[in-house]
C-alpha cells in the first residue's frame, strides 16, 4: 500500500497529501467579492485617465490597469495563486512568445527605411512620400543631422 | 460516484488516481488557453503596428466608439467572471444548486454582452464604419463585398483617410471575442445540464473548473480589448 | 481501505467495455466501428499512419507532375496555370496534411505512452477528436482541389493570395481546420508527458524520442495559433477587402508574411525533431550502447524549440524588411544552427566504436545524418544575408528544405517504419528487399535534388514553368531521379504491406534494444503492459540490461534454451553481450 503511494507521489506526486485524491485550496466568498471590487476599481481608474491627455503616457497606464486586472483574474479567479507553478509558466510563456513576435515584427515594421534615410535615398512606407534628394551612390558619408533624427513609430516626413 | 474497491466511477481507466487525472485536466487547460492567447495575440500584434504606424488616425476612428457601452460591457464581463469563480467554489463545497445559480447568472451575462455588443454593431452597419471596401457603404451596401467589384472604400465624414483600419480592426477582435462569448455559453450550458443532474461533487467538479476557466479566458481577452479600442490616448 | 490499486493493467470490470487488456491491441476488439470510435492511442496512430501515407501519395504525385512538366522547356505536358497548381498543391499537401502531422501521429501516438510506461495518452477522446479534424482539414483541402485548386504557392502570399480567383478560402479554411488538429495532438502529448509517467520514469530517465515529442509539442502548442489567426485574416481580407494587407487601403503585405513565418519557421522544426526523436532511438539500438550526450541532445531539442521562434524574418530578407531586422534575424538565424550541430556531432560520437549493425533502419539514419548535414549546412548559406540575395527564391532553396524535409525527416520516419514495423504488426519484413528499397530511396534522392543545388547557385528561379536552355540538362536530371525515387518508395509501401499481410512472426525484441517499448510483448497488448513497468535505468543503458530483457528471439525458445544450458551459452554468445555476467543462467 505504501509502495503505491510513494510510486504515485514519485511520479506525479506534488500533492500536499499522498492519497490520490483532489485537494484544492477554496476561498471564501467574500474573497471573490473583494477581488471584484478592486476589478471595478480599476475599470473605473482606467476609464476616468481616458478622458485626460497624457501623451504616450495614457497608453501605458492603460496597458498597466489592464494588466493589473487580468493579474487578478489570473491569480484569484483562475486558481493560479494556489495551483501547480507550470500552469502559471504555461499561461506566461504564451505572452513572452507574443511579445518576441510583436518585438520583431516592429523591428521591421517601424524602421524601415532608416538605413536609407541616411542617405536620403527612400520613400516613407507609411505615406509614400519621396524623401528628398532622391537616389544616390550608398558611398555618400551620411550628414550628422540626417543620421540622427531618433527611434521610434512611423516617423511622419515633418519631423524629417 | 461511491468508491468501488477504490475506484471511483469518475476515474477514467487510464489514470492512476483522481488527482492524477484532475492534474492532467488542468494543465491540459492551461495549455489550450496558452494556445488562445496566442491566437488572439496575433490580432493585438496587428493593431500594435497599425497603431504604431497611425496613432492620429486611431484616436480620431476610436472616437465613433461609445465608451459607456463598452465599460457596461467591462463590468458585465467582470461580474461573470466572479459568478463563474463562485460557481466553481460552489461545486467546491457540494451546494449543488448554488453552483447552477451562478452558471445561470453567468450565462445570462454573457447574454446581455452579446445584446450590447449586436446594438454597437448595427450603429455601426447604420454608419458605414465597416471594414475594408465597405467602409463608407451602410449595411454592406453597393455590392461592395463584389471581389474586384466597383465599390472603393469611401471617406466617412470627420474621419481621415485609413480609418478603415482601425474598423477592420475592431471588427476583427470584437468578433472573433464574440465568436468566443457565444462558445463559452455553450459549454457553461453544457457544465449546467451536466450539474443539474448531478454529475459532480467535492471530489469531482473538473468540468465545472475547466468551463469556468474558459470563460475568465474571454474576460481576459475583453480587459485588453476595452482600453485598446475604447480609450485610445 | 480506498487504495487505488495501480499494479495491475486494468481496474476489473471497466475494461469489458474497452476490451480485454492482455489480448492483441487490434485483437481486443473487432468490426470497423471498433477502429472508426477507437480510443486506444495504437488505433488511433494507425488511423494517422494511413492518412498520412495517403497523403504523401497525393503530394508525391503531383510533385511527380511537375517534375514531369520541367523535363523539358516549354509545355511538356500542362499549361502554366495548370503548373502552378501542381507546385502548389504538392507543397501544402505535403506541409500540412502528411509532414506535420506524420510522426507525432502515428509514432508519437503508437509509442508515446509505451515509452513512458502509460496505459495510453492523457486525453483518448481529445485524441481521437484530433484525427477526426484531421479528416475533416483534408476535406476542406480536397473540396478546394476539387473545385479550381490553389495556385498561389503553398505560403499564400498576399496581395496574390487575396486577389486569385482560385479556390483560396476552401483551401486555407482546410489548412486551418487541420492547425487544430496538430494542436490538440500537442497539448496531448505535453500533459501527457508530464502527468503520466510510470513510476522510476523520472525526466532524466525520458528516451530522446519521448524528448523530441515534448519539444515538437512545445512548438505545435504555441506556433500554431498565430497560423490559425494569419488564415483568419487573410479569409477576412479576401471576403471583405478589409486592407490589412492592401497598401491601397493602409496595410502591408509584407505583414502577412511575418504573420506566417512567425508560424512557418517553428513548422519546419515541427517538421525536423520528430525525425531527429527517430534517428536517436535507431543509433541508440544499432550501436548497442548509450547515446553520447543524451542530456544534451535532449536540451538540443528543447533548444530548437524556443530558438525556432526567434528568426522566421530569414524567409523575407528580399520582402522589403527594414535592414535592422535583416540584419537582426541573420544574427539569430546563425545560433539556431547550434542545437542540430550538437545532434550531429553526439549521434557520430555514439557510433565511434560501437558494434554497427547495417540493417535498413540504420542505413536510413545513416542516411538522414549524412542528408540532413547538406541540408543543415546549405541553410547556412541561405541564412548569410549577403548570399540570401542571390539564392533566395531559386532552386539552391528548394534543394537545402528537400534535404532537410525529405533527406531528414522522411528518411527517419522510413527509417522508424521498419524499426518499429515488427512490434506495430507483430511481422518482419524482408531486410534484403528493404536495403534494395533504401539504395533506390538513397540514390534517387539525391540525384533529384543535388541537381536543384547546382540550379539554384546558377540563378534557376523557383515556381517557374519555363526556363532557359542552360538549365535543362539539370531538370531532366533531377527529373529521372525523382522516378528512380519513386520506384524506392512504392517498393518501401510493397515490403512493408507484404510483411503486414505475410510476413514471419516477429519476436518481442528483434532488434535486441534496452529501450522500453520493446520490453513489452509483441503484438503490444490493449494496455501496453501486462504491470505498470517500474523504471530503474535509462533505456539506452545496455550495461544495465538483463539478457532477459536484450532477448532478441522468441521467449518460448528461451525456455527450451534455459533447459539446455548449453545451447543457452551459444546463444547469449551470439546475441553478443560482451558487457553481460555468463552465471547469470542457472
Amino acid at each position: 500500500m505504501s509502495s503505491s503511494e510513494s510510486h504515485a507521489q514519485e511520479a506525479h506526486g506534488h500533492d500536499d497529501h499522498d492519497d490520490g485524491k483532489v485537494h484544492v485550496h477554496i476561498a471564501p466568498a467574500k474573497f471573490y467579492w473583494g477581488i471584484f471590487g478592486a476589478l471595478v476599481v480599476l475599470t473605473i481608474i482606467t476609464v476616468k485617465v481616458s478622458y485626460y491627455d497624457f501623451g504616450s503616457a495614457n497608453t501605458i497606464i492603460a496597458l498597466l490597469v489592464a494588466t493589473m486586472k487580468a493579474s487578478l483574474v489570473a491569480a484569484f479567479f483562475m486558481h493560479l495563486r494556489h495551483d501547480k507553478l507550470f500552469n502559471t509558466f504555461a499561461f506566461l510563456s504564451a505572452f513572452l512568445f507574443l511579445g518576441i513576435f510583436l518585438l520583431l515584427t516592429s523591428d521591421d515594421l517601424f524602421k524601415r527605411g532608416r538605413t536609407d534615410n541616411a542617405y536620403g535615398t527612400k520613400v516613407f512606407t507609411p505615406t509614400g512620400e519621396v524623401a528628398p534628394g532622391g537616389f544616390q551612390s550608398a558611398m555618400v558619408v551620411p550628414s550628422a543631422s540626417a543620421g540622427g533624427h531618433g527611434e521610434g513609430h512611423g516617423e511622419p516626413p515633418k519631423h524629417h | 460516484m461511491s468508491a468501488k474497491g477504490g475506484h471511483p466511477n469518475f476515474l477514467q481507466h487510464h489514470f492512476d488516481t483522481p488527482a492524477q487525472q484532475f492534474d492532467a485536466s488542468k494543465l491540459g487547460m492551461w495549455v489550450f488557453i496558452a494556445t488562445e492567447i496566442l491566437m488572439f495575440g496575433g490580432l493585438f500584434v496587428a493593431y500594435g503596428i497599425f497603431r504604431g504606424n497611425d496613432a492620429e488616425v486611431f484616436f480620431s476612428a476610436h472616437q465613433l466608439l461609445d465608451k459607456k457601452m463598452g465599460a457596461l460591457n467591462t463590468i458585465v464581463l467582470l461580474f461573470s467572471s466572479l459568478t463563474a469563480a463562485l460557481a466553481v467554489r460552489s461545486a467546491q463545497v457540494g451546494k449543488r444548486q448554488q453552483t447552477s445559480l451562478y452558471l445561470v447568472i453567468t450565462i445570462a451575462c454573457a447574454c446581455i454582452f452579446l445584446v450590447v455588443k449586436y446594438f454597437e454593431y448595427t450603429h455601426k452597419l447604420h454608419d458605414g464604419l465597416l471594414p475594408g471596401h465597405c467602409f463608407g457603404h451602410p449595411w454592406f451596401g453597393d455590392k461592395c463585398l463584389d471581389h474586384g467589384g466597383p465599390a472603393q472604400p469611401l471617406s466617412v465624414e470627420g474621419l481621415p483617410p485609413r480609418a478603415n483600419m482601425f474598423f477592420a480592426l475592431y471588427f476583427a477582435m470584437t468578433g472573433l471575442h464574440g465568436l468566443h462569448v457565444v462558445l463559452g455559453m455553450s459549454i457553461l450550458v453544457w457544465v449546467l445540464i451536466k450539474n443539474i443532474k448531478g454529475h459532480f461533487s467535492p471530489e469531482y467538479f473538473t468540468h465545472v473548473d475547466l468551463g469556468a476557466l474558459y470563460w475568465h479566458l474571454v474576460d481576459l481577452v475583453w480587459i485588453y480589448l476595452f482600453p485598446l479600442l475604447y480609450l485610445v490616448g | 481501505m480506498a487504495a487505488v490499486d495501480i499494479e495491475h493493467g486494468g481496474h476489473g470490470g471497466h475494461d469489458d467495455a474497452h476490451g480485454d487488456p492482455t489480448a492483441p491491441y487490434y485483437k481486443a476488439k473487432t468490426g470497423w466501428k471498433s477502429w472508426a470510435y477507437t480510443l486506444d492511442h495504437k488505433r488511433i496512430a494507425w488511423l494517422y499512419l494511413t492518412a498520412v501515407a495517403l497523403a504523401f501519395l497525393a503530394g508525391g504525385i503531383f510533385a511527380l507532375l511537375l517534375r514531369l512538366e520541367l523535363f523539358s522547356r516549354g509545355k511538356t505536358i500542362v499549361d502554366a496555370e495548370t503548373y502552378n497548381r501542381f507546385f502548389t498543391l504538392h507543397g501544402a499537401i505535403m506541409v500540412f496534411l502528411f509532414i506535420i502531422p506524420s510522426v507525432p501521429g502515428s509514432f508519437g501516438n503508437f509509442f508515446l505512452p509505451i515509452m513512458i510506461g502509460a496505459k495510453d495518452v492523457a486525453f483518448p477522446r481529445l485524441n481521437m477528436l484530433s484525427f477526426y479534424v484531421y479528416v475533416l482539414g483534408a476535406i476542406f483541402a480536397l473540396t478546394s482541389i476539387v473545385v479550381g485548386a490553389v495556385d498561389t504557392g503553398w505560403t499564400f502570399y498576399t496581395p496574390y493570395s487575396v486577389q486569385t480567383s482560385t479556390a483560396v478560402i476552401s483551401m486555407t479554411f482546410g489548412v486551418f481546420v487541420l492547425g487544430f488538429s496538430s494542436i490538440l495532438t500537442g497539448l496531448n502529448f505535453l500533459v501527457t508527458i508530464h502527468t503520466m509517467r510510470a513510476p522510476g520514469m523520472t525526466w532524466g530517465r525520458l528516451p530522446l524520442f519521448v524528448w523530441g515529442m515534448y519539444a515538437t509539442a512545445i512548438m505545435q502548442v504555441l506556433a500554431t495559433p498565430v497560423l490559425a489567426i494569419t488564415l483568419l485574416l487573410l479569409i477576412f481580407e479576401r471576403f471583405f477587402g478589409a486592407g490589412i494587407f492592401d497598401p491601397k487601403l493602409g496595410g502591408d503585405p509584407v505583414l502577412f508574411q511575418h504573420f506566417f513565418w512567425f508560424y512557418s519557421h517553428p513548422a519546419v522544426y515541427i517538421m525536423i525533431v520528430p525525425g531527429m526523436a527517430i534517428v536517436s532511438e535507431l543509433i541508440s539500438t544499432f550501436t548497442r550502447r548509450q547515446i553520447f550526450g543524451k542530456f544534451a541532445i535532449a536540451m538540443s531539442s528543447v533548444g530548437l524549440a524556443i530558438l525556432g521562434f526567434l528568426v522566421w524574418g530569414h524567409h523575407m530578407f528580399t520582402a522589403g524588411m527594414s535592414e535592422f531586422s535583416t540584419m537582426l534575424f541573420a544574427a539569430l538565424t546563425m545560433l539556431v544552427a547550434i542545437p542540430s550541430g550538437v545532434k550531429v556531432l553526439n549521434w557520430t560520437a555514439t557510433m565511434y566504436k560501437g558494434e554497427i549493425r547495417l540493417v535498413t533502419p540504420m542505413l536510413y539514419s545513416m542516411g538522414f545524418i549524412f542528408l540532413f548535414s547538406i541540408g543543415g549546412l546549405t541553410g547556412l548559406f541561405c541564412g548569410t544575408l549577403s548570399v540570401d540575395i542571390h539564392i533566395h527564391d531559386t532552386y539552391f532553396v528548394v534543394a537545402h528544405f528537400h534535404y532537410v524535409m525529405m533527406g531528414g525527416t522522411v528518411m527517419g520516419f522510413l527509417g522508424g517504419l521498419f524499426y518499429w514495423w515488427p512490434k506495430m504488426t507483430g511481422k518482419l519484413y524482408e531486410e534484403g528487399l528493404a536495403k534494395v528499397s533504401f539504395a533506390l530511396v538513397f540514390v534517387g534522392f539525391n540525384v533529384t535534388f543535388l541537381s536543384q543545388f547546382i540550379m539554384g547557385s546558377r540563378g534557376m528561379p523557383r515556381r517557374y514553368y519555363d526556363y532557359l536552355p542552360q538549365f535543362e540538362p539539370l531538370h531532366k536530371a533531377s527529373t529521372i531521379g525523382s522516378w528512380i525515387l519513386a520506384s524506392g518508395l512504392f517498393l518501401t509501401a510493397y515490403i512493408l504491406l507484404k510483411a503486414l499481410i505475410s510476413g514471419k512472426k516477429a519476436p518481442p525484441n528483434p532488434w535486441g534494444s534496452a529501450a522500453l517499448e520493446w520490453q513489452t510483448a509483441t503484438p503490444v497488448p490493449l494496455s501496453n503492459f501486462a504491470e505498470t513497468p517500474i523504471v530503474t535505468r535509462d533505456p539506452y543503458d545496455y550495461h544495465l540490461a538483463s539478457p532477459e530483457e536484450l532477448y532478441d528471439g522468441f521467449p518460448e525458445d528461451r525456455e527450451k534454451a534455459a533447459a539446455k544450458p548449453k545451447k543457452a551459452e551459444e546463444k547469449a554468445e551470439k546475441k553478443a553481450e560482451k558487457h553481460e555476467d555468463k552465471d547469470d543462467d542457472e
